[in-house]
């Protein structure tokens, strides 16, 4: 019983050195909803991502660093973020972009 | 009143030492299983090499494709010098390879190809609108995430050569900073044997590359 439990007990203290290894994602789309320090962002493809926030989140328009209260439902966003899946990001930085198409469209 | 009598069942409740025995037991298990396993499989990094033995390390390797023709990672293409520095001989004929490759608005992909140490390569790009670019080199024993930039900056074309500081993968991050599709036409040749093309959804993809005899094909 005590093997047991010691054995249990080392794969799990194991198991959550995993979860540290994430991977990079580039979400490209519109937010579609914001609901405090989560964002979901609709992609070019249709699927949805769903981002959250934190303190060292960096937002940006045209170069220059902005609250993150700006980012609104219908801005376009380019978000560099990790997680383990497009469900589940944690932001790096999010950039606010004119809309996808919008220079050919002056 | 009757004399409270122990329960048979019960458990006897573990000294702190056998706790302590326990819990250190535990770490120590712990430890063997990251070093073993999870270091290998999540971040490629295998201190014992255990991963290797295992199979496990080939889940983060650089050289895993999802889709395309295998790519050639062995000594095949090593250049020997001739009596002259100047001038080396290889084992084959070159390669050449080119494509367009088209970057949505605010999309980034790579596109490199795998050259032995000292083999060298032609290239020259184009792109419709500047890009943002790097062109660096990843080695095939290096830690995971590693590379070597060669030159970064925002470009519209290149046209230039390298040789192979290290056997390993080399090419191009390139990135559409704007909102409109950018088109990047390619033209390479050399002494490598695979390209590969990682999107920014991390999907891998290798390509075919043209053997001189198909310029003959061309011709006729």
């Amino acid at each position: 019983m005590r093997t047991l439990i010691t054995l249990v007990a080392a794969l799990l203290v194991a198991g959550t050195a995993g979860l540290s290894a994430h991977e990079d994602f580039r979400v490209i789309g519109t937010i579609s909803k914001r609901q405090g320090s989560v964002i979901n962002v609709k992609q070019r493809d249709g699927t949805a991502a769903v981002v959250r926030l934190d303190k060292q989140t960096a937002v940006s328009r045209d170069k220059k660093k902005v609250d993150t209260s700006e980012l609104k439902v219908g801005l376009t966003v380019v978000i560099d973020a990790y997680g383990d899946s497009e469900e589940d990001l944690l932001a790096l930085e999010i950039r606010i972009v004119p809309p996808i198409g919008a220079e050919s469209a002056r | 009143m009757h004399p409270v009598t122990a329960d048979p069942r019960a458990q006897p409740v573990p000294s702190g030492r056998a706790l302590a025995k326990a819990t250190a037991g535990a770490l120590v298990v712990a430890a063997m299983i990251l070093v073993v396993a999870v270091l290998p499989a999540e971040d490629g990094i295998d201190p014992i090499g255990a991963g290797k033995v295992l199979g496990l390390s080939a889940m983060t390797q650089a050289g895993a494709v999802v889709e395309g023709p295998p790519i050639a990672t062995d000594a095949g293409l090593v250049p020997t010098a001739m009596a002259h520095k100047a001038g080396a001989y290889y084992p084959a004929e070159y390669k050449f390879d080119s494509r367009e490759i088209t970057l949505q608005p605010y999309d980034y992909l790579e596109y490199k190809y795998h050259l032995q140490m000292g083999a060298q390569m032609l290239f020259s790009w184009k792109a419709s609108a500047p890009v943002m670019h790097e062109f660096h080199g990843e080695p095939d024993d290096g830690p995971e995430g590693y590379f070597e930039s060669y030159d970064k900056a925002t470009r519209q074309a290149g046209d230039g050569t390298l040789t192979a500081p290290f056997t390993g993968i080399h090419g191009w991050y390139w990135e559409n900073t704007g909102g409109e599709p950018v088109t990047i036409r390619l033209t390479t040749a050399g002494f490598y044997n695979g390209a590969l093309e990682i999107s920014s959804t991390k999907k891998r993809r290798s390509h075919e590359l043209r053997a001189l005899e198909t310029l003959e094909r061309d011709r006729n």
